[in-house]
């Protein structure tokens, strides 16, 4: 299954209603705390690796819709972020594509995505050990 | 133009004396058996190979990977006429018997400049050029020197006028470009001869290494042909990819992440005057009118742009400067981007007593001191000499040296793309 009704189940359980919005099956997942918002996100080109640019493609699926999306990565443990700020831009409804990224050092990288929806900024992070 | 009769016999045998001088300092620690790398520091070790890596030409370069545009290259590198005073080449500082670096610790052009005058083996596979990055193409970095008052202090005009009123440069031009430079703007020549310049640079690779031989023996599992790698330099490896954690932005097939680092070496030029390394560089690459993102890249679609079009400047750039390749480095004293020290084994005691209060407290947190013994260090430094090419040092058959030399001789326009 290349696709998964990911938010619907997630409503489903809590009670909060149905979705219609499906976000791929290969790409990273991470959801804000209170469900409001699900990402998925994925490499192009695929996988993480040292020293190459690279972009993210990224869905959402979330109750009304994100208005904006922005993307960094930093190493926690080095305090330090990326040397790039990438820019990310709307590829169709609830998919953006951000450009330009590059994990300069091997280790542990976290993403920090953040969705503005319902006038609320939503923080959604995701750790990738790059070798 | 005598200088472009340069033989590579004269690299081959600076090289030789070079390695004769560091190989018998550890060279008695022959080896003769294989530690025992974990999975982890095999995976580290088999990252920093196969060398070398696929030679893709400069898309925002159409010249680059032309043999006739790299000879041209070659005239201009040698040519001291693209100097105000007639006596400043690319060579002066960018010496063969020095690896294309000139063994100062800081350069002289017209005048004294601050900076020590990398290598110019392997430097096309930068990201970004110069200690401070200040420019995102070999190309467009060739350029820097030419107008620099302290280096070759010549303006484009002067450069564009040579090329169209030298028979000989004329002619090569001609040949490589399609028209002759006195038809385009005065950037455009200017452009087109960096292009050359580059396309010469581009043929300055060199052949693998004894840590080469060994990282392919490793990945073969050949343990004969690991064993006969020296045992003090497989203690330093060891070392490299693991306690001294070198692998952090020495990563690769060419020992670099191609990116900048504060390594704690002082930036202050004298009283109220500072080098601000990769802050300015920064600045530098953004507005020059040369740039990946301006009219001279040849890539239709500005690819090469996008780390251009993305770096993001910050305050943690005032004091970085470019981790450069540790490729040949035993061969290319003295270090860091102000030549301030003098040999291999001080830098890696500098690391290993590192002064963290020179370090910015805003920046990364990464460096520690590795309070490395004397017997490491010498371990560390034994590993070191390992990524030095052996004789003859460069990929020979690449450079244009004999096309250089002979005399060109006029043909049609040819069908290069025109801008």
């Amino acid at each position: 299954m290349n696709r998964t009704a990911l938010l619907a189940a997630l409503w489903g359980c809590t009670g909060m209603g149905a979705i219609a919005c499906e976000l791929p099956g290969d790409g990273h997942r991470l959801s804000s705390r209170d469900g409001a918002v699900v990402l998925s996100f994925r490499p192009d080109p695929g996988g993480f690796a040292v020293d190459r640019q690279f972009s993210l493609i990224v869905h959402a699926c979330s109750r009304t819709p994100v208005t904006t999306l922005s993307v960094d990565a930093h190493m926690p443990e080095h305090r330090h972020a990326m040397n790039y700020k990438a820019s990310v831009t709307p590829t169709a409804p609830g998919v953006w594509r951000a450009d330009g990224l590059l994990l300069h050092m091997p280790g542990k990288w976290e993403f920090i995505f953040a969705a503005r929806i319902d006038g609320v900024t939503e923080r959604l992070t995701h750790v990738v050990r790059v070798q | 133009m005598n200088a472009v009769a340069f033989r590579l016999t004269a690299v081959t045998a600076a090289l030789s004396g070079l390695l004769s001088v560091v190989a018998p300092a550890h060279g008695a620690d022959t080896g003769g058996t294989l530690l025992e790398f974990s999975e982890v520091e095999r995976a580290m070790i088999l990252s920093h190979g196969p060398w070398p890596p696929p030679l893709k030409p400069d898309p925002s370069n159409r010249v680059s990977g032309n043999a006739e545009a790299a000879a041209l290259g070659q005239r201009l590198f040698f040519d001291a006429r693209l100097s105000a005073d007639g006596r400043v080449a690319c060579v002066s500082c960018h010496a063969p018997p020095a690896l294309f670096a000139d063994r100062r610790k800081t350069s002289t052009g017209l005048s004294a400049v601050d900076r020590n005058a990398p290598s110019l083996v392997n430097a096309r596979f930068s990201r970004w050029f110069g200690w401070d990055g200040g420019s995102d193409s070999l190309w467009a970095h060739s350029l820097r020197p030419l107008t620099d008052p302290r280096e070759h202090g010549i303006t484009l005009d002067t450069l564009a006028a040579l090329l169209a009123a030298d028979p000989e440069l004329a002619c090569r031009y001609s040949k490589v470009f399609g028209r002759s430079a006195a038809s385009v703007s005065v950037d455009t020549a200017a452009a087109d001869a960096a292009k050359a310049l580059a396309a010469f640079q581009e043929t300055l690779v060199s052949i693998p290494t004894r840590f080469d031989a060994f990282r392919s023996a490793l990945a073969r599992g050949e343990s004969a042909a690991t064993a006969s790698y020296p045992a003090n330099a497989q203690r330093g490896l060891r070392l490299f990819v693991g306690k001294g954690n070198c692998g952090t932005c020495h990563v690769g097939p060419l020992f670099s992440n191609r990116e900048f680092a504060d390594t704690g070496i002082p930036f202050f030029l004298g009283p109220g005057k500072v080098d601000p390394g990769r802050h300015g560089g920064i600045n530098r690459v953004t507005r020059d009118p040369f740039n990946q993102l301006g009219a001279y890249n040849d890539d239709p679609v500005r690819a090469p742009g996008t780390a251009t079009r993305h770096v993001d400047l910050q305050q943690k750039n005032f004091g970085e400067w470019k981790v450069p390749s540790l490729r040949n480095v035993a061969l290319t004293a003295p270090y860091m981007h102000n030549g301030s020290i003098a040999t291999l084994r001080e830098v890696v005691r500098h690391y290993s007593e590192l002064d963290e209060e020179r370090l910015h407290t805003d920046g990364e947190k990464i460096l520690k001191p590795l309070r490395l013994t004397d017997g490491e260090i010498s371990d560390v430094v034994a590993f070191l000499e390992t990524l030095s090419s052996p004789p003859p040092g460069l990929m020979i058959e690449m450079l244009p040296t004999a096309r250089a030399r002979e005399p060109c001789v006029e043909a049609a326009p040819s069908r290069a793309r025109g801008r």
